[in-house]
């Protein structure tokens, strides 16, 4: 027994369903019934509950792909700020993808301070204590480009459906991007123009995510300042 | 302002209001831009901010639980928020305050889920007329569900109290003072579960009972009130 439509917006405490469902996140479950957790969109897929949460702080889970900065460094490794409440941790060798002798090789040839780096989150313990990985062809220290930082709860907007809205953005603003779970955004593009015509067109999906036919006023608003022209 | 002779006169109270009734609620989600989430609260003549930040990184670190998130909260009163200024910063009653905040609060937290890290709580007060303790809980409750942390229900909060024998509800700072009892009380509506009761003067067990029941009705309407600010803050607004 439902009590919401799909995509119908919830508060905490709202009752949602009652019976055997599966509770995703956002949700809980007390006795038979199913209530939200946060405010959100309830997404009911067939036997499957969860609330889509429209804020909140980014929390690591494995498989995510997150767009840290360099805060620390230690002796095997370092630690990256990845915009949650928690910091990512990234071994040499899980960023070279092959085993380092600490002994003889200095690790701090590979990456400095400040340094911008493409990551997946291998692993995230009880402790919530973050395992991070960047091996794989695309990710490791980012070179060029611009990071943009926005809420984590509209990352789903930024991609859209199907990454209709990520397409428009890359085709229309004729730039490449490179989206992290954690709500920051690499932009990497030849015309200056264009690459701040996608910042502001990321700004606007931040702030208008809430209202409807976002991805046509962003494929307008791009097409607008390409069609402008210069330099 | 002296002692009025009768605090309640042919069924109405000093503001006209009768003894069930509570002062007007506003209350609006969202309104700071630096914070993780935050309400503002107008209970009558009270108004309360309150801003929450985090789950964030804890500092100092050594008050860290390995297990689980902490709620930390602090009331405060800003100095022009009373007739005589308040000097500034905590003192024994707003310490005690946001001790009890925090109690009211933490039990529909699922702080569980974001080991080591805080969830900061501020309340301002930036005007005061009785019942500050329960706006600032109103308030609360609603920036910490718009700052996305989970929660098993929101909090709802008002005070019950006696003049000139009377049982009333949500009493102003006159009633508060020339009356005879003070009850705030703060509750989980949907599982009618008490987080919060203080009381300042005396009560039979039936005035209790009354006052009570009192709260409890106020409390649903005050929920009510909290939802709607949530929806109206983040409802799908179609293009112009």
């Amino acid at each position: 027994m439902l009590y919401v439509q799909n995509r119908e917006l919830v508060v905490p405490g709202q009752l949602i369903a009652e019976g055997s469902y599966n509770v995703r996140e956002g949700a809980f479950r007390e006795g038979k019934q199913v209530y939200a957790s946060v405010v959100g969109l309830a997404e009911l897929r067939g036997q499957d509950i969860r609330i889509i949460p429209l804020q909140g702080r980014y929390i690591p889970k494995p498989g995510d792909v997150v767009i840290g900065v360099v805060v620390d460094s230690y002796y095997s490794g370092w630690i990256l700020d990845i915009n949650s409440p928690y910091t990512g941790n990234l071994f040499v060798s899980d960023l070279l993808r092959r085993k380092v002798d600490l002994v003889r090789e200095d690790i701090s040839q590979y990456l400095s301070m400040g340094d911008v780096v493409v990551a997946m989150v291998k692993d995230v313990n009880e402790r919530m204590r973050v395992q991070l990985e960047a091996g794989e062809p695309g990710m490791g220290r980012v070179k060029g480009g611009k990071l943009v930082e926005i809420s984590p709860a509209k990352v789903p907007r930024v991609i859209g459906r199907k990454g209709s809205m990520l397409n428009t953005l890359q085709d229309v603003g004729e730039c490449k991007l490179r989206v992290g779970q954690n709500g920051r955004i690499m932009i990497w593009g030849k015309n200056p123009r264009m690459i701040n015509a996608v910042v502001e067109a990321l700004l606007m999906i931040e702030r208008e995510a809430h209202i409807s036919g976002l991805t046509d006023r962003v494929h307008l608003m791009l097409e607008k300042i390409k069609s402008e022209g210069g330099e | 302002m002296k002692k009025p002779e009768k605090l309640i006169e042919n069924g109405k109270r000093l503001d006209g209001r009768v003894p069930d009734e509570m002062r007007p609620l506003k209350i609006e989600a969202g309104i700071l831009e630096r914070a993780d989430g935050s309400a503002y609260v107008e209970l009558g003549a009270n108004k309360v901010l309150a801003a929450v930040y985090g789950p964030r990184e804890m500092h100092p670190r050594h008050r860290q639980q390995p297990d689980t998130a902490v709620l930390r909260c602090r009331y405060n009163m800003a100095p022009f928020s009373v007739d005589e200024r308040k000097r500034p910063g905590p003192d024994r009653r707003s310490v005690e305050i946001s001790k009890v905040t925090r109690e009211a609060l933490e039990s529909v937290l699922f702080l569980e889920l974001y080991p080591r890290s805080v969830i900061d709580v501020f309340i301002e007060v930036l005007q005061a007329d009785a019942g500050t303790r329960t706006a600032g809980i109103n308030a609360a409750s609603v920036a910490l569900a718009d700052a996305g942390v989970p929660m098993r229900d929101m909090v709802s909060s008002i005070a019950v109290g006696k003049i000139d024998d009377t049982i009333v509800l949500d009493l102003t700072k006159d009633e508060d003072q020339w009356g005879t009892t003070d009850m705030p009380i703060a509750m989980v509506p949907r599982k009618k579960l008490v987080t919060l009761l203080q009381m300042d003067g005396h009560f039979t067990k039936e005035e209790f009972g009354q006052a009570l029941g009192l709260a409890f009705k106020a409390c649903e309407q005050i929920y009510g009130i909290q939802r709607q600010a949530l929806r109206e803050k983040y409802a799908i607004k179609q293009e112009k």
